[in-house]
């Protein structure tokens, strides 16, 4: 006769289940996520895609191109892709000015000579091709491309994109037309990220009539064609006098362009954290931080937009590729990034611009065109795993 | 309770296989039974011990992939519904098989009215016209309980409660008078009161129309009051079987035995109310031996080896049983 | 009765966006410094004060407001201040039927096709059906409708001269836009359907749908499509925007005589009565189909009430 085990005391049963309680290792929610993003081919080729890109609009003035901006209309217009080498011509343009300095410097300072030569020089300084290649650099872009002068000197990748109207190199132009395309991207995610996140999660933390009346507004805001409200306050901030009040407190119009577009796309943000909210802030959690005093500014910004960050990631998927579309949509119909400034929407309209029946000039358009579509290309296909990713719920489908 | 007639369905070692990604789990392994016209067959289990895979495997829904029939037969009236092909398992299921689900909240559909749900089982298979349909469907409805029949046919799901969607939802099970009915946990998600007064309506519609029915559930006092014969699983397998009275009376496997003492009786005190040590079983790992050894208390070291095999006791009553050891003895001395 | 009051609730709402939209856009144009009648001739003093008496400029601010904003109420919205023979009703009233046309053509266009890709790619799932659906789609979304219309007017006009480059009026003048306009919007509801009918086939009430006897078709398409048409639905509010932006666009690239081109001309010539009118024609029309949307939500899916 089999003799059963003795029934465990309950002490021991406490501590086995104890024990497997041990055993159970926890995976947060980002560890599981990220676990699952590497397993998606798609999403992660589009990620490593798009760091390239990021990678390579950061240091684009560190790379041996040709001006973005440098005219040649005479020699160059509308040369189609070739491998034709091109200088820029900086080392001899400096051999020049050296060669005027050393024969000032033979001149007895003072006299007419010395002093032609040395305004010559100074004009030669002004001038310098630095100043007419670049538009405006600024502090972080000018040692980038002094460094790149250092580097590279006067080589420079031939126009294996072509050139455009203006005898412009269309490959330096896609580069420097990404910087923006990608910045106005960043920021204007930020920015509807910032309001929407939280007009979402007060409007959700108050409730009543607050809640409802942000709620209202959202609705009354859904039904704003805003493109047409953009247009209009672009068309009024590029009149002359408007742009010379922006331009005292040193705000260029392409900043204001930015804020705006961020600005009006934090509505669906602002709902689904809303959302996210309502159905958090009546969890434990909350009650509990309440007991330890924490305002209800603390409560809404360190306990319960921490935690809606899944859901609102899942959104900035959504809105990043969406707010790089619509820079391009402005910039294109020539509302959005004005020149100098360079965007591939404003490239793709240059291309546009130029087809005419004779002749097409593809250059012009596959290359921007696809600098954008790769792009956005990609950030979709991210985005369509992050959300798998964050979203155990569709996981298996 | 004895049965001098053939049974309406057999099943013979059925195998269902589910492919995921870490592996392959065998939901159901080698599980035989035989259902009889007229009887109400209880099979009891904890969540993954197989029990509604084997039914699903019954009406052919099993989603595939990832699921798979790795063996086995299902005969009914002596035809292997395994062999069916789409068309033929149209014929079959909603006509001569018909189902119940846990949850009346999600099982019917929102967007349709009940009437439109309930007109297309009849007009699909009884060749009803549209009038006819209805007719009938008001009639149905008003047998399970609907009061307001008439009226209440134009509404949608969410507009009934709880209680009354699983009226309809048997309304709809019952209205082509199948052969046989499953019922996968059918007052699971209902409260107490509503719970007895359905299984009151589910013993007088077999009263009625001699269906025979294969009633889901983990709730032992629901087996108690409704089911004539009793099938435990656990972890994919059939681990015991008998007549109701003689499971409750003399159960011989320790998970039997286990869920009889977790559950609680009116003749017994709260203080002897035991759960069942330990997690439900990994499907993925499953231990070698007994799938139960890791939380049994007779457990012995061929436990740990053999896989035991399903013994057929003779006797006045039949009992099958899958376990090595004889419970009954150290369950007296237990007990006493 | 529900229907009524929903609509008349809205209607209120309505009226409250329009003066918003309208205040704000008439104070931003009145800030424009010299005001609209400084071109780039010099006017005469009394070519001026007739231009300004003619457009009501030189009245008190507050005036101009009521004003103005009474004649908008009557849907006057004046004359245009460069198009100057022509009244902004006139304008708009020729410029509205032909991006009707294109924005109605572009949404058959998205949702047919749209809508079938989306459910044979959700049943024959991981099939090639459904991988190159869904490549197209997200092909679809990513490339932005300026870049499709560019390459296919390469391809299509000008090398394999199948269509016209640009006007308005012929049939084959209306095929390449309307394709551009609808490509970004198909992709998205190919993929919503998908998405939404995976999710519905996922629930209980199908599976009783399939233990009652039903042939997969019917399931699919009576069980399933209702549920997968919510998401849908829910989408065509934020499309219908899309596609007056989407429009704006294609009109200019394919010189159709639309509102679009009229709002772009008028923003970039500041024709302000002109922009006024076409902005609150197109809050008006959004306003209106998100409404007609929330109804169709709500006749789709018994379970809402409209508020």
């Amino acid at each position: 006769m089999p003799i059963p085990n003795q029934p465990p005391s309950e002490l021991e049963r406490l501590a086995a289940i104890l024990q497997e309680a041990h055993d159970v290792h926890g995976v947060s929610l980002w560890a599981d996520a990220w676990k699952r993003l590497k397993r998606n081919k798609a999403a992660m080729i589009s990620l490593w895609s798009l760091l390239t890109i990021v990678l390579l609009a950061i240091l684009t003035p560190l790379l041996p191109l040709q001006s973005p901006i440098y005219q040649d209309v005479k020699n160059r217009e509308l040369l189609p892709p070739q491998w034709e080498g091109f200088s820029l011509g900086i080392k001899q343009y400096d051999e020049e000015t050296a060669r005027l300095i050393a024969e000032a410097d033979l001149q007895v300072a003072g006299n007419a000579k010395h002093k032609e030569l040395m305004t010559e020089v100074e004009a030669r300084e002004q001038k310098h091709p630095i100043n007419l290649y670049w538009n405006d650099p600024n502090f972080l872009t000018k040692p980038l491309i002094s460094l790149r002068l250092l580097l590279f000197g006067d080589f420079c990748i031939p126009s294996i994109f072509g050139t455009d109207k203006l005898g412009r190199d269309v490959l330096s132009r896609v580069f420097w037309g990404s910087r923006i395309s990608l910045a106005c991207g960043f920021i204007a995610t930020l920015v509807s990220l910032m309001i929407g996140v939280s007009y979402g999660a007060i409007s959700g933390y108050m409730g009543g009539w607050v809640d409802n009346l942000m709620m209202r507004l959202v609705d009354v805001f859904y039904s704003i064609p805003f493109i047409f409200i953009v247009i209009f306050i672009m068309s009024f901030l590029s009149s002359p006098d408007v742009r010379e009040v922006l331009q005292e407190y040193h705000i260029g119009q392409i900043h204001v362009f930015f804020l705006l577009i961020g600005a009006i796309y934090w509505l669906t943000m602002a709902r689904v954290v809303r959302g996210q909210v309502i159905s958090l802030k009546n969890e434990q959690f909350v009650e509990a931080a309440k007991t330890i005093g924490a305002t209800r500014m603390q409560i809404v910004f360190r306990h319960l937009v921490p935690n809606v960050m899944g859901i609102v990631i899942v959104y900035l998927t959504l809105t990043i590729p969406a707010v790089i579309r619509f820079e391009a949509f402005l910039s294109f119909l020539g509302m959005g990034v004005e020149a100098p400034n360079i965007s591939w929407g404003l490239l793709v309209n240059e291309g546009v611009q130029v087809i005419t029946i004779i002749k097409t000039y593809w250059w012009m358009i596959a290359f921007s065109g696809m600098a954008l579509a790769t792009t956005l290309f990609a950030l979709n296909f991210l985005g369509d795993g992050v959300r798998d990713a964050l979203d155990p719920k569709l996981k298996n489908k | 309770m004895s049965h001098s007639t053939e049974p309406i369905l057999q099943i013979q070692n059925l195998q269902v296989e589910f492919h995921t990604d870490s592996g392959v789990v065998r939901a159901v392994n080698g599980v035989s039974f035989d259902l009889y016209p007229g009887e109400t067959l209880g099979i009891v289990g904890e969540s993954g011990s197989g029990k509604s895979v084997t039914n699903l495997s019954l009406m052919g829904l099993i989603p595939q992939p990832p699921g798979k029939i790795a063996g086995g037969k299902v005969l009914y009236n002596g035809q292997n519904l395994l062999e069916l092909n789409q068309r033929q398992w149209q014929q079959v299921r909603g006509k001569k098989i018909a189902m119940i689900f846990q949850d009346p909240m999600t099982a019917l559909n929102p967007f349709l009215t009940v009437e439109e749900q309930l007109i297309e089982v009849t007009m699909l298979h009884m060749q009803l016209n549209r009038a006819q349909a209805t007719e009938h469907a008001i009639e149905i409805l008003r047998k399970v309980g609907i009061p307001g029949a008439e009226k209440r046919i134009r509404d949608y799901p969410h507009q009934f409660s709880g209680g009354m969607r699983q009226r309809v939802m048997i309304a709809m099970a019952i209205s082509c008078q199948p052969d046989i009915l499953i019922a996968d946990e059918p007052t699971t998600a209902l409260d107490v009161t509503i719970q007895a007064q359905i299984l009151e309506l589910m013993k007088s519609m077999q009263e009625e129309f001699g269906t025979a029915i294969i009633f889901i559930t983990h709730d032992l006092g629901v087996v108690a009051s409704i089911c004539d014969r009793v099938m435990v699983m656990y972890a994919g397998r059939k681990v015991e079987q008998s007549t109701t009275r003689e499971i409750f009376r003399q159960p011989r496997h320790p998970y039997t035995v286990g869920l009889l003492n977790s559950a609680p009786r009116w003749d017994q005190g709260e203080d002897d109310l035991q759960a069942i040590d330990g997690q439900p079983p990994d499907l993925l790992n499953l231990p070698l031996g007994c799938s139960f050894n890791p939380r049994c208390q007779f457990v012995q070291d061929s436990c740990l080896q053999d896989t035991p095999p399903l013994v057929a006791l003779e006797g006045e009553t039949p009992h099958q049983h899958a376990c090595l050891q004889d419970i009954t003895q150290t369950e007296e001395d237990h007990s006493s | 009765m529900q229907v009524l009051t929903f609509l008349l609730k809205r209607f209120g709402w309505m009226i409250i966006t329009v003066w918003i939209v309208f205040t704000v856009s008439f104070f931003l144009m009145r800030q424009i410094p010299g005001g609209p009648l400084n071109g780039e001739r010099v006017l005469s003093e009394a070519v001026r004060a007739r231009l300004e008496a003619r457009y009501n400029l030189d009245a008190p601010i507050s005036e101009q407001y009521f004003t103005h904003l009474w004649n908008t109420v009557r849907l006057d919205f004046g004359p245009s201040f460069k198009l100057q023979d022509y009244t902004v009703n006139e304008i708009l009233a020729q410029g509205f039927p032909v991006s009707a046309a294109l924005g109605i053509l572009g949404m058959v266009f998205a949702i047919t096709i749209g809508m079938t890709s989306g459910v044979v790619s959700a049943v024959r799932r991981n099939s090639a059906y459904d991988y190159s659906f869904m490549m197209m789609a997200t092909l679809g979304i990513a490339i932005p409708n300026f870049v499709l219309a560019a390459m296919l007017i390469v391809i299509f006009v000008f090398n394999l001269q199948m269509f016209p480059a640009a006007g308005w009026g012929d049939l084959n003048q209306i095929i390449l836009p309307a394709f551009c306009l609808g490509a970004p919007f198909a992709g998205y509801i190919a993929r919503l359907t998908r998405t939404g009918m995976l999710e519905v086939l996922g629930n209980d009430y199908i599976r009783t749908a399939y233990a009652k006897g039903l042939s997969p078709r019917t399931v699919v398409m009576k069980h399933g499509l209702r549920g997968a048409l919510l998401p849908v639905v829910s989408y065509l509010g934020p499309a219908i925007a899309g596609i007056l932006t989407g429009s704006l666009v294609l009109e200019r690239i394919f010189v159709i005589p639309g509102m679009g081109s009229h709002f772009i001309e008028a923003a970039i010539q500041r024709d302000y009565t002109l922009a006024m009118g076409a902005l609150l024609t197109y809050t008006v029309l959004l306003f209106g189909m998100n409404t007609l949307v929330d109804l169709a939500y709500s006749i789709i899916d018994p379970r809402v009430k409209l508020e």
